[in-house]
């Protein structure tokens, strides 16, 4: 195994003050090697998004450390981590072409350079064609795809997907996890992928961690031993079910708390 | 508009304008109070000739720009702050929304106590009238800025000046221009207000003259000539608004 890339060491998050305070997350460890692709899913507020926020340098846990690459994620680190939330959040104004290309002009890359960088990442997203369109001329899934091109034009080593399929309907969203996952095997980017489908979980990762529910701990750590590349049929295979099962024995204890 | 659209606007106006001449040749509407097109048409082509009512808008035109340039930075600026800050918000925002709604035309007498009746005067009620507008604008402008976008900015590393310029200035662009733009109707009014109520000089002071002494062919070509500048005004307020807003289209 190689070594960590995304180390998350005795990580704590309260919010509020001492009386009202509450735990999201209390004494997180774990090591994600380089390349994983890990799918992080637990009951609903049980700190998921709060972890990849924590990962993506947005706030600092209340104790223990979030290493990338060896350096703690004390800010946004924009070249080794790179961010997709569940809505596209593309701004409006600006076409798809100058979205994808806009953290490069946020750290001064020449207009040029930018541009062709982010048509390739369109290219990789399956968008060629699209460059000139506004958001609102994009469909739902377009827009995410969009979003993914963004998170990847500085070429990351980490890539945070915070539910990013939720707000897609079912064939949208089939049809981008396949594609994320043909990026992902052209890119070789370490993704960690919150989501609240078990399905989309164990179909697209390497490994599933489940939290409990608040505070927020990991009861499990499932090593999914299917072959990739993954198709369709395997989610109706018995493995596929076994493993889906067991992450499901941990949710629904703790939503029926 | 459609052209066929503006075609049917274009005849009816010119449909009541013929019905109006035609009432009055008719003996039935009293030419002293309502003159017909064509008499204003020709008072309007020899006021036009004359350098002193020339002179006069252009005092008006001056008064209602200098306001305008000195309210529009102002407004916007306080209404940021006090959006911006949280402080300056609980202390000066219910103030400001409850001047909002008071007619500042009861302050025009204070203004003329304080400055005389002079252009400083004129200028001076139409910051006051206009600012209101522009800070209530600027509060809503910063709250129209989508806060998952400053979120996706800090992920890639902007800084705050940046996202200044790439996030709430394109996002607040289209409430700005339309606060600017109806800022400038209010500023309009307060400047021709203040000419009519007292001046020396001024579109609104002759018109306020004309009207005295019922030369209402003058003060109807008058009142064509403010009305056509102030709807030019508004109309290309309006253009550049709909050019900077389009990426607001299905949003």
């Amino acid at each position: 195994m190689s070594r960590a890339l995304v180390a998350i060491r005795g990580v704590s998050q309260r919010f509020g003050a001492d009386g009202g305070a509450v735990t999201a997350l209390e004494s997180i460890d774990l090591e994600i090697p380089n390349g994983q692709f890990v799918s992080v899913v637990g009951p609903s507020g049980c700190g998921k998004s709060t972890l990849l926020s924590l990962v993506a340098g947005l706030r600092l846990p209340s104790s223990g450390t979030v290493l990338c690459d060896g350096e703690p994620m004390a800010a946004p680190m924009p070249r080794k981590v790179g961010m997709i939330f569940q809505e596209a959040n593309l701004l409006p104004w600006l076409s798809a072409v100058d979205n994808v290309a806009f953290p490069l002009k946020l750290r001064h890359v020449a207009k040029a350079e930018r541009l062709a960088a982010a048509r390739r990442m369109l290219e990789l997203t399956g968008l060629a064609g699209f460059e000139d369109r506004l958001p609102h001329q994009l469909s739902g899934g377009m827009k995410q795809r969009v979003s993914i091109a963004r998170g990847l034009v500085q070429n990351p080593a980490v890539l945070l997907m915070d539910e990013p399929f939720a707000s897609l309907d079912e064939q949208t969203r089939m049809v981008l996890g396949d594609e994320l996952l043909r990026i992902w095997s052209e890119t070789r980017k370490t993704v960690i992928f919150v989501t609240h489908s078990l399905n989309e979980a164990v179909y697209l990762a390497d490994r599933v961690i489940v939290l409990s529910a608040r505070p927020g701990r990991v009861v499990d750590d499932v090593d999914v031993d299917l072959t990739r590349p993954r198709s369709f049929a395997m989610t109706a295979g018995e493995r596929f079910g076994i493993l889906k099962d067991r992450i499901w024995q941990h949710i629904k204890s703790a939503e029926r708390r | 508009m459609r052209r066929h659209e503006r075609l049917i606007v274009a005849a009816v106006v010119l449909g009541l304008f013929a019905l109006w001449e035609a009432l009055v040749r008719l003996g039935r509407i009293d030419p002293s109070l309502a003159p017909a097109p064509s008499t204003v048409a020709d008072a309007l082509i020899r006021l036009a000739g004359r350098s002193e009512v020339r002179a006069s808008l252009g005092v008006t035109a001056w008064e209602v720009l200098a306001a305008f340039l000195i309210a529009l930075p102002t407004g916007l600026l306080l209404g940021f702050l006090l959006a911006e800050l949280p402080v300056l918000g609980a202390l000066f925002r219910p103030l400001v929304n409850f001047l909002f709604g008071v007619p500042k035309s009861i302050f025009l007498p204070v203004f003329i106590l304080v400055f005389g009746v002079s252009i400083p005067q004129k200028v001076a009620f139409g910051v006051f009238t206009t600012v209101f507008v522009l800070i209530v604008g600027g509060i809503a402008a910063v709250q129209s800025v989508p806060r998952e976008l400053i979120t996706v900015s800090r992920v890639y590393g902007a800084t705050r000046a940046q996202i200044i310029r790439e996030i709430y200035l394109p996002a607040m662009a289209p409430i700005l221009l339309e606060s600017a733009r109806l800022a400038m109707v209010f500023n309009i009014t307060a400047v021709l207000l203040c000419e009519i109520y007292g001046a020396r000089d001024g579109i609104g002071y002759r018109i306020a003259a004309w009207g005295e002494n019922l030369q209402m062919p003058q003060l109807y070509a008058a009142l064509v000539i403010v009305a056509a500048a102030a709807v030019a005004v508004n109309e290309a307020l309006r253009a550049v608004e709909t050019r900077l807003g389009a990426w607001r289209q299905g949003a």
